[in-house]
């Protein structure tokens, strides 16, 4: 269950992948919605950390268009609560994440994304 | 500030002090220690500390794992004349339950037993308080207690009542909270959990550690070597959010369709706390820039139980295998395996290294107690890290300290190289955490040592 949170956190790390090796493309995605628990606080505290313009992408990929594309200055009990469902109630159980920039594949499998490199890979 | 008596449970010493100031820092309130050695030498089972509110003390009392209960502090000596005393000159404190509030009165003793007959002499010898209210035993608005502490027996054994009185400080005080999450240790209980594995941690010790995290709702929690997940329950119990990883898959996975993590975590309420787990080697992770996690909470593989492991082969391959490598990776055929990348040990003490972008790092440390220094902890921080916390579990011949580093700058630093170990004779000094694993099967034994 890749959650659209880990998503915006994980980035190609293949030896010399440095530039547009972010955000992982998704292929093949099976998706999931699962109910959190809302936690503002945690929203709060987080959203300084999001890259915006690829959580709002690849929210669109999983056909979730609820969000701003830019980030508001006000935090609305509405904004939040799209936020949280973004970021913590979509899960991909399936797929393959694909490294914009090298191609690598990450596959995920039943929502665990194997980000392990191979041996000639590793920097 | 006003004086508080707390009472431990005796259990892991060294981590009572430190966990008493984590938590304080969690709430953002204020804790002070005695200037008097006897009275915050952690070794002892009561200790008296000054906080400005009594809400700070329930809020210690209801967090600390190693507090059985909190007293306001009334009165202490080495007899007790010098209690009453004491107590006497604290009157402002208790003359207000005097007219009519009810109370229960208990006296009671660490290490010793005390006799009936004595226990209601020295119920009686406070009759000077004048307390008018009515006793109750089962709802009290008022509990008051006295302490009387004995030495440690070293188990010798001691005729029953035997050196009674001869205690070495008497306390006394108004009870605050009694402590209540050390009844986390039997829910956390690793034997009743629905998914655990050979490595997992005891409960009391990752309950201690979620504590050093100042995990609390709001916070994002990271552990790169999650395994079977013992530090995640309690850290998301107190309500952050975890993010673990680890090298092998198996570990987080177990059998079953719902990964064991996430079976172990719906016993406890918290699985939707448990944001994701993922499959890499920490030290080649995917991580995007950014400081992303609040704390880092693990118990590093050492090579006892499991390997220290990161990707890569102990030994290179020769040139007719490596070309049967290349063939696997770029012409796979059908039926094939899935490519498992081999991996080699590593020297955990470069792991410290990358914790530094980030908040608070909470992790076991393996050492030899003969050959341990202060020093050992301090070759492994980098600039701007500052040690809070560095206690020892102590197992005889070796033991493993938990250390709390804090990092105290803002500064970026280059993503840390765990390719080459420093050698030893490039190092001013060597910890005694290095090479851990082959001290341990050794016994511990010195160079030049017979069997």
């Amino acid at each position: 269950m890749v959650r659209l949170i880990t998503h915006n956190i994980l980035a190609c790390h293949v030896k010399g992948c440095t530039s547009n090796n972010f955000p992982l493309q998704l292929q093949g995605v099976q998706i999931e919605l699962r109910e959190a628990e809302f936690n503002p606080e945690f929203l709060k505290t987080f959203l300084p950390k999001i890259e915006w313009k690829a959580l709002v992408d690849t929210a669109k990929e999983a056909r979730d268009t609820s969000l701003p594309l830019e980030q508001p200055e006000m935090l609305d009990d509405e904004f939040l609560k799209n936020l949280h469902h973004v970021l913590l109630e979509i899960h991909i159980e399936e797929g393959t994440m694909i490294c914009p920039n090298c191609k690598h594949n990450y596959p995920i499998s039943n929502g665990i994304p194997n980000m392990l490199l191979a041996e000639h890979e590793v920097g | 500030m006003s004086k508080y008596l707390v009472v431990f449970a005796q259990a892991h010493l060294e981590f009572r002090v430190p966990e008493l100031e984590s938590v304080a820092q969690l709430y953002n309130f204020q804790i002070s220690f005695s200037d008097n050695p006897d009275e915050r030498d952690p070794g002892r089972p009561y200790m008296i500390v000054g906080l400005d509110e009594e809400e700070h003390a329930r809020l210690l009392a209801k967090r600390c794992i190693l507090v059985k209960s909190i007293y306001e502090f009334y009165g202490k000596g080495a007899n007790y004349e010098e209690l009453h005393i004491c107590n006497r000159s604290k009157r402002t404190l208790w003359e207000r339950f005097i007219p009519e509030t009810s109370f229960r009165f208990f006296v009671t003793s660490y290490n010793h037993k005390i006799p009936q007959r004595r226990q209601k002499e020295v119920v009686e010898s406070f009759a000077y308080m004048g307390f008018m209210g009515k006793i109750d035993m089962k709802n009290p608005e008022i509990t008051l207690g006295c302490f009387e502490e004995y030495e440690t027996r070293n188990r010798a054994t001691r005729e029953r009542h035997e050196g009674d009185g001869d205690f070495l400080q008497v306390y006394f005080g108004r009870l605050i909270e009694e402590g209540s999450a050390r009844s986390l240790i039997q829910l956390f209980d690793v034997k009743k959990r629905s998914y655990f594995g050979n490595t997992s941690m005891e409960a009391e010790i990752s309950l201690l550690m979620a504590n050093q995290t100042l995990a609390s709702p709001g916070k994002l929690i990271y552990d790169p070597f999650m395994g079977t997940g013992s530090m995640a329950y309690p850290v998301a119990h107190f309500g952050a959010q975890v993010m673990g990883s680890d090298i092998d898959g198996r570990q987080m996975r177990g059998k079953g369709s719902t990964p064991g993590i996430f079976r172990a975590a719906s016993q406890y309420g918290v699985s939707s706390r448990i944001v994701d787990i993922c499959t890499f080697d920490v030290t080649n992770n995917p991580w995007r820039c950014g400081e992303l996690f609040d704390a880092i909470v693990t118990d590093p593989p050492y090579g006892v139980r499991a390997g220290a492991k990161r990707l890569g082969r102990k030994k290179e391959l020769d040139t007719s295998r490596l070309a049967l490598y290349h063939e696997h990776c770029t012409n796979p055929r059908v039926g094939d395996s899935p490519y498992i990348p081999p991996t080699k040990p590593y020297e955990l003490s470069n792991l410290a290294i990358f914790a530094e972008t980030w908040g608070r790092l909470v992790f076991f440390l393996p050492t030899v107690t003969d050959e341990y220094e202060e020093v050992d902890i301090y070759t492994m921080l980098c600039e701007g890290m500052e040690v809070i916390a560095n206690s020892l579990q102590d197992f005889g011949s070796w033991g493993r300290r938990l250390v709390t580093i804090r990092k105290v700058t803002s500064e970026k630093y280059p993503i840390p190289d765990f390719s080459s170990p420093k050698t030893e004779d490039e190092e001013r000094h060597v910890p005694a955490h290095r090479h851990f694993r082959e001290k341990y099967f050794q016994g511990f034994r010195k160079d030049g040592e017979g069997e």
